[in-house]
């Protein structure tokens, strides 16, 4: 499968075809055309308003959230991994900013830090823990999702006697990480554009990303070509961590409050979100671009189904449906794409 | 002060009672409840705990039973019930959110002789149905109609019932009493159930009820199910540029909702007094299986009672002491 991905570029330089045949072998191809297939579906079905700034605005703020926390969760399936523990870090790292600074009063600075610190934490136990046990990450993952769990229920209600707390963040900090700009696009969607472009850099420009894609294609033959693998795994599981306690804390911002529950739907959302833009659930496959559109594709089924006239009860099955054609679409533009350039190599 | 004399004196006889009655009986009871990180639940069952020392002194004991999610909700509890009869429970309270799925089990407790009171969901007539003792909560459907009551009083005639948990019956008591509420004051209102991707999400509530609005400008009342959803329509609301033309009265509250409400951002919030719910259900089985009580108030309602700008004041005051 990594042969496959590398190749690619390579024949695209070579080859003199059209700019859509180009295009079309693009491995993002299906995610691209499985997002416009939805917002064209929803263009034709829902009220003006979707197509609207407004409309825009509900599944931009709904992809932010999800896409900050999917990148690495992408990059982490590229690699062969899966990490679970985020649907308890985010949580988590909502009330550590609201014990610290708002329970107790502290600088927003204080609590924030300590928050990204702890995601950061729990991705380098994560990363141990799958490097040195050789348990697969699905497993120490969830391990790690209920022992957080578990130690934010425990330690808010010793600390605080509560299971919730609530924040009052400085003017300051409510702006770069809690404010609505316009009144409706949320601040997270630029910080969302930010760690694409991190991301980006990482897989696509930096060596680190070949050795992402070399670690999902065979782990064994990437530690033998001298990728430190160890240290590969780590830092891709503290990224997850410090991006699902980033959504954490700007969720804290935004609804001044933060709950021992929830987070929970990020977990599978994130994955889906993967999976819709083109990662293989395999590992070896996928591209930053294929995410982002992916989350993009996701989060329009969810907010469109607000603006059409459908059955409110119904909304599931119409989001599972559009789903599965997302991703079937995008598997048989990539079977496509692959077959394609093979019969120009013979 | 009088009072307070009197409910220690009796409250040191009780305790006086309750050694001497020790070797008599000792009632181990167990509670099915929500998961103890819920923010609600966490105070019914610090009721139930409360009322659990009094069953230890006895000699008895309280062991709380919750599901790890609320996923597989109906299934989950009464697989609960039934760890209960299997544990050798003497007095079972438990709530009867989809009655499809746990009205078997509950029937099996009391095909055991074991004295069961339902609590929190389901009502009287579901305590009639499974051959309960008593049914201890808040009116489900009274919480909702009083919340869509308030609305039109504050001159609002079109409402919405945000559903976060479809097919949970409590939830769906609360948004058909809500409709109810609004339709008897002479407006209207609708419910609006949400997928399951969304829960758990703050962000997706309060994009879901920014999207609704916006589809349906007509709408100018919002209730929610739950303190956490409350806080997601009032940013769901503030996003749609809607605020103070829709009002948000939610189910239950914590300290955020009452800054809210004082603040001006929330209507109304609808207390079921959880903790009483734990602390009178099973004070009741433990009086009941230690010395044969039993209360003939039939239908023992902790709730509702509607919080808004009038009375935060002296909830906050509450809950400063420790009592809410």
């Amino acid at each position: 499968m990594t042969s496959v991905t590398q190749s690619l570029p390579d024949e695209t330089k070579k080859s003199a075809s059209s700019a859509i045949g180009r295009l079309i072998r693009r491995p993002e191809a299906g995610s691209l055309l499985g997002m416009l297939a939805v917002f064209v579906f929803f263009s034709a079905v829902a009220s003006n308003i979707f197509v609207q700034p407004a409309g825009f605005a509900s599944w931009l703020n709904v992809a932010a959230e999800i896409g900050i926390v999917a990148l690495p969760i992408g990059l982490l399936m590229i690699a062969g991994e899966l990490d679970l523990s985020i649907g308890s870090v985010i949580p988590a790292a909502s009330l550590i900013v609201a014990v610290i600074s708002g329970y107790h009063g502290l600088p927003e600075i204080v609590g924030i830090g300590a928050a990204l610190v702890f995601g950061l934490t729990v991705g380098l136990v994560n990363g141990f823990l799958v490097n040195r046990t050789g348990v697969p990450s699905l497993i120490v993952s969830i391990g790690m999702m209920f022992a957080v769990m578990g130690l934010t229920l425990g330690l808010s209600v010793l600390l605080t006697g509560s299971t919730s707390a609530n924040i009052v963040p400085d003017a300051f900090y409510k702006s770069i990480l809690g404010q609505f700009v316009g009144g409706m696009f949320a601040v997270t969607i630029f910080w969302w554009l930010g760690f694409i472009v991190v991301v980006a850099y990482i897989l696509h420009v930096s060596p680190i990303g070949n050795w992402i894609y070399a670690l999902g294609g065979d782990r064994i033959s990437a530690r033998n070509a001298g990728i430190p693998t160890e240290k590969l795994t780590i830092g891709l599981f503290m990224m997850s961590g410090f991006s699902a306690a980033f959504v954490g804390v700007s969720q804290a911002m935004v609804y001044q409050s933060a709950q021992v529950a929830g987070g929970q739907a990020f977990i599978f959302n994130s994955i889906m979100c993967v999976v819709i833009g083109g990662v293989l659930l395999t590992g070896g496959f996928g591209s930053v671009l294929g995410i982002v559109l992916g989350t993009i594709t996701f989060s329009m089924v969810n907010q469109g189904i607000y603006f059409t006239s459908f059955d409110a009860n119904l909304g599931s099955v119409i989001i599972g449906a559009l789903l599965l054609i997302a991703v079937l679409m995008n598997d048989t533009f990539r079977q496509l794409a692959l077959s394609y350039s093979s019969k120009k190599k013979s | 002060m009088k009072n307070v004399s009197r409910f220690a004196a009796f409250t040191s006889t009780a305790i006086v009672a309750a050694f001497t009655a020790t070797a008599v009986m000792a009632a181990d009871i167990f509670v099915i409840g929500g998961k103890p990180d819920d923010p609600f639940w966490s105070i019914v069952k610090r009721g139930a705990e409360d009322a659990g020392m009094v069953a230890e002194a006895q000699g008895g004991s309280v062991t709380w039973l919750g599901p790890q999610n609320y996923d597989n909700l109906g299934v989950d509890a009464a697989e609960l019930i039934r760890q209960a009869i299997d544990q050798g429970a003497d007095g079972i309270v438990g709530p009867n959110w989809v009655p499809e799925a746990m009205d078997p089990a509950f029937e099996a407790v009391t095909a055991a002789g074991i004295p069961l009171v339902i609590y929190n969901a389901g009502g009287l007539e579901a305590a009639d149905r499974l051959g309960a003792m008593n049914y201890v909560g808040a009116n489900e459907f009274g919480s909702g109609e009083s919340a869509g009551a308030y609305m039109t009083k504050n001159g609002k005639s079109n409402g919405v019932c945000i559903n976060t948990i479809p097919g949970a019956a409590n939830v769906e008591n609360f948004c058909a009493g809500f409709v109810q509420g609004m339709t008897d004051g002479g407006g209207e209102g609708g419910v609006l159930p949400l997928p399951a991707t969304s829960f758990g999400s703050a962000t997706a509530v309060a994009q879901a009820v920014r999207a609704h609005l916006l589809q349906n400008p007509q709408i100018d009342a919002v209730f929610t199910v739950g303190n956490v959803d409350s806080n997601s329509a009032i940013s769901g609301v503030q996003q749609s540029g809607k605020s103070g033309q829709v009002l948000v009265c939610g189910m239950n509250f914590d300290e955020t909702i009452l800054a809210q409400i004082k603040d001006g951002n929330m209507a109304c919030a609808i207390d079921q007094q959880g903790y009483h719910m734990g602390y009178l259900a099973v004070s009741i089985l433990n009086a009941n299986a230690n010395f044969g009580l039993t209360v003939p108030t039939r239908e023992i309602l902790t709730g509702p009672g509607v919080i808004d700008s009038s009375n935060v004041d002296a909830t906050i005051a509450g809950v400063k002491a420790g009592t809410r």
